[in-house]
């Protein structure tokens, strides 16, 4: 039963996370066939320029090692991006099943039916290891029966999936033992996912300076460690076995944890509950004011994603002369001509290029958690209460919606300005007003996401997340891929990424910043008939 | 004739299966307490939901103070208070942000409104939500509901998880608003519970009103279940000619029966034989259904 139970909570999730990792699986296996050609010089002269790009992006991938081969080039751009992925995956799963559940008194409720607690965990254990396989081997079989005659043994693909497996259920473990120490969901996978960044990071300047034994730390480097894919490679003993180790001795502690702490309390000691002991209201005039209230309750959150994304941001500037003058001595037209239409062969362009993609992908980010807590209002009663006060459903969408553009605000403008600052310091000029017109145009991507989970919230609350995680996946996969492919600009529109463009590269393209509008006012506008259609709490 | 507070008619939300409200017409006066009673799964949350404008009606009407409960909603409510019967949940919010937070919503709160109420129901609104007990954190809902002094308060079930002492208090707020001349409308399914409040009560029962009667009607349908335990053989033809038993069923030494009216026969007839046990509790309103409404 408990089995049943926990696969049934997973099911959505699981078939979507599958299916992309397959969809991406299959697109950068078709995919290098496209970028790196098919006879033998083109592939060599393909290895010699990505290699060398490989060295400047050794902060965020691993070192390329025979990237002249279908093997060679999937161990390296897909698998060690996967690996963060998993990573995420396996952070908000455990913080969900060491936490979450005991949030909505799940847990109290299997422990009440005589459910022992460390058979209780170690089911949920058990439940995400299997997932984790399932969604592996539909990602193997994607690539294995996409590889079109390209060389790739599936016995490979098995040891590189097998220790894809082991990092993801250690940082399960890492996690799991984290959702021991604080109180909240929210709280515990926002940690997880923070180590998980930094142990990446170590990982990464790991690659090119001495960390010495921290970097032993980081299970992207155990995970590293292994190159069962290409030629001569295999499965890392010490990697394997350490991830293994630290693995099964994380989860042991969790599990351990778990059953000797309270149930709500955490296995720290010395946390009493605190109390201001008081009858009244709170006197903060923000809470009673609209959709400055709601951006109060969030404020650590607001900031510490700020702080999160201005140290992101200033560190991908600070390598932008390294990058560029990588790219632009290629000695490969196919490749040069490339990242000019990239936009990535100019110095400011570049800035534009690299901060504003990966700001449009976490902007959408911070729209969809957004979006789950919007869903989580209605489940939990809070939406209830709010229509229980003389508020119009028209004031709930919109007030939701700006505090989400009040926020997302905040931060592009705290980051545009560390853009422009540290740009200087590299002694790269940018126009002012194009990083402020840019900054603000970022806007329209939280809209746009915003509105589009506002209606399915507003439809079919469950949903919400998925749908919207779907919408973005898409965006990202089509906008990655359309060049690759060489598919035309309408496919390409269809991504909202692709909508936003590149304000700092070029032109903007306002035709497709007035798509984005128009989605999300469109969206906005359907918001408001679900909501008054629909039950509350149905 | 005092203008109606809370009017419907033919009000149905049919959730299919035979489950939901069907047909409801109530007409409760301005400055009325109206308890509205029955089972589990009866249709009083639907029938209270449907009111405050957070589900739509499959057909019929639903008015308060003359304004339509899904048309009007936002003007309605700011007439209204309600305390929900399942309590919404604020995680980290501490008791004084999510009253604060509300007031924000509604704009016409007094502070010191809550603060007498966060007294008179013993709340430290300094703790964190997720800290409350059940009990506390429907003081809060309760708190949320009172706090602006409202025309109208509907409650769902308002006092589950209170213990008795508050639930004393409660039934004291409860006084004092409709001296103010406030309408009040408690969902129940104790009876006993809104006698110490209600001057009218509806019944519902499968989703169909069953009746609406003054309270002093419905004490009449007062009973005991009653469990007697003698030491020998049960009296059964002493027992069977006790005033208001009925549904007695004798098993060994044990004779059990649903008591109306006073305990004075049933003493008398046990008077002289050897009860080692005697336990009454009043029946719960399906029961009471099984007896009156068959």
């Amino acid at each position: 039963m408990l089995i049943r139970i926990a696969l049934k909570q997973q099911t959505v999730g699981v078939i979507a996370l599958a299916l992309v990792v397959a969809i991406g699986g299959v697109l950068n296996t078709l995919a290098f066939v496209q970028i790196a050609g098919t006879t033998p010089a083109e592939r060599a002269a393909f290895a010699q320029q990505m290699t060398l790009l490989g060295a400047q992006l050794s902060y965020m991938l691993p070192v390329p090692v025979r990237i002249d081969t279908l093997a060679g080039y999937l161990e390296w751009r897909w698998f060690g991006t996967l690996v963060v992925i998993f990573g995420i995956w396996a952070a908000i799963s455990a913080s969900g099943s060491g936490r979450g559940d005991e949030e909505r008194g799940l847990v109290e409720q299997w422990l009440a039916a005589g459910v022992g607690r460390a058979r209780y965990l170690i089911t949920r254990v058990a439940v995400f290891a299997a997932v984790a396989i399932i969604v592996i081997g539909a990602m193997q079989l994607s690539i294995l029966l996409s590889a079109d005659g390209e060389p790739l043994a599936g016995g490979d693909l098995f040891a590189m999936g097998f220790n894809l497996l082991a990092t993801t259920l250690c940082c399960y473990g890492i996690a799991l033992v984290i959702a021991q120490l604080v109180t909240t969901r929210r709280a515990a996978g926002g940690i997880a996912a923070g180590l998980f960044i930094a142990l990446f990071l170590i990982n990464g300047a790991g690659r090119t300076a001495d960390v010495g034994a921290a970097r032993w730390l980081s299970p992207f480097y155990l995970f590293e460690r292994s190159r069962p894919l290409t030629e001569g490679g295999a499965l890392d003993p010490l990697g394997i076995g350490a991830l293994l180790g630290a693995g099964v001795v994380l989860l042991a502690i969790g599990v351990v944890t778990f059953a000797r702490r309270d149930l709500g309390g955490t296995a720290l000691p010395g946390t009493s509950r605190e109390s201001r002991g008081t009858r009244s209201p709170s006197r903060d005039p923000l809470l009673r004011l609209p959709v400055l209230g709601p951006l109060r309750q969030q404020r650590i959150w607001v900031a510490a994603w700020l702080v999160g994304f201005v140290a992101l941001s200033a560190s991908l500037i600070s390598i932008t002369r390294t990058i560029v003058d990588s790219l632009t001595s290629s000695e490969v037209p196919f490749l040069r001509a490339y990242f000019e239409r990239a936009g990535l062969s100019v110095y400011d362009s570049f800035v534009g290029v690299i901060w504003l993609s990966t700001a449009t992908l976490l902007l959408s980010v911070y729209a969809i958690i957004q979006v789950a807590s919007w869903s989580a209002d209605d489940a939990e009663g809070r939406l209830a209460t709010i229509l229980s006060a003389p508020v119009s459903h028209t004031r709930v969408i919109l007030e939701r919606l700006a505090t989400l553009l009040v926020a997302v605000g905040l931060i592009a403008a705290a980051s545009s300005v560390a853009v422009y600052m540290v740009a200087a310091g590299q002694g790269i000029t940018l126009d002012g007003g194009r990083v402020a017109l840019a900054a603000t145009l970022l806007l329209t991507i939280p809209f746009a996401f915003g509105s589009i989970g506002q209606f399915v919230a507003a439809s079919r609350p469950r949903m919400a997340v998925v749908a919207l995680s779907a919408v973005a996946v898409f965006s990202y996969f089509v906008q990655q891929f359309v060049p690759l492919f060489g598919w035309p600009d309408w496919v390409a529109n269809l991504s909202l990424y692709t909508l936003y463009g590149a304000p700092m590269s070029g032109d903007i393209k306002w035709a497709g910043v007035a798509g984005l509008v128009g989605i999300g006012s469109v969206a906005t506008a359907a918001s408001l008939v679900a909501l008054r259609r629909r039950d509350v709490g149905a | 004739m005092k203008d109606l507070a809370i009017e419907t008619k033919d009000l149905t939300k049919d959730y299919g299966n035979g489950r939901g409200i069907f047909d409801l017409g109530l007409s409760i006066a301005e400055g009325e307490v109206f308890g509205f009673l029955g089972p589990n799964g009866a249709g009083k949350t639907t029938t209270i939901r449907l009111l405050m404008g957070l589900i739509h009606a499959t057909r019929g009407s639903a008015r308060i103070f003359g304004l339509d409960c899904d048309h009007d909603a936002v003007a309605v409510k700011r007439k209204v208070g309600y305390c929900p019967g399942e309590l919404p949940q604020f995680g980290g919010w501490r008791g004084s942000e999510v009253v604060a937070y509300v007031a924000g919503l509604r704009g016409d709160v007094k502070d010191a409104a809550i603060t007498t109420l966060a007294e008179r129901l013993d709340l430290d609104l300094g703790r964190k939500y997720r800290e409350y007990s059940h009990g506390n954190k429907q003081k809060l809902a309760l708190i949320l509901a009172f706090m602006h002094q409202p025309e109208l308060v509907i409650l769902d079930e308002p006092t589950t998880g209170l213990d008795p002492l508050v639930q004393q208090e409660f039934y004291g707020i409860v006084r004092d608003a409709r001296t103010r001349g406030a309408t009040i409308f408690i969902s129940s399914h104790v009876l006993s519970e809104v006698e110490h409040v209600c001057d009218r009560v509806g019944i519902v029962r499968e989703g169909h009103l069953a009746t609406v009667s003054p309270l002093e009607d419905l004490v009449g349908m007062r009973a005991f279940r009653v469990e007697i335990d003698f030491a020998d053989d049960v009296p059964v033809d002493r027992l069977k000619r006790v005033e208001g038993l009925d549904q007695l069923v004798v098993t060994d030494h044990r004779a059990t029966g649903l008591l109306r009216g006073t305990f004075e026969p049933l003493m008398a007839a046990v008077a002289g034989t050897r009860v080692v046990g005697f336990t009454s509790r009043e029946p719960s309103l399906e029961e009471i259904f099984l007896t009156y409404y068959r």
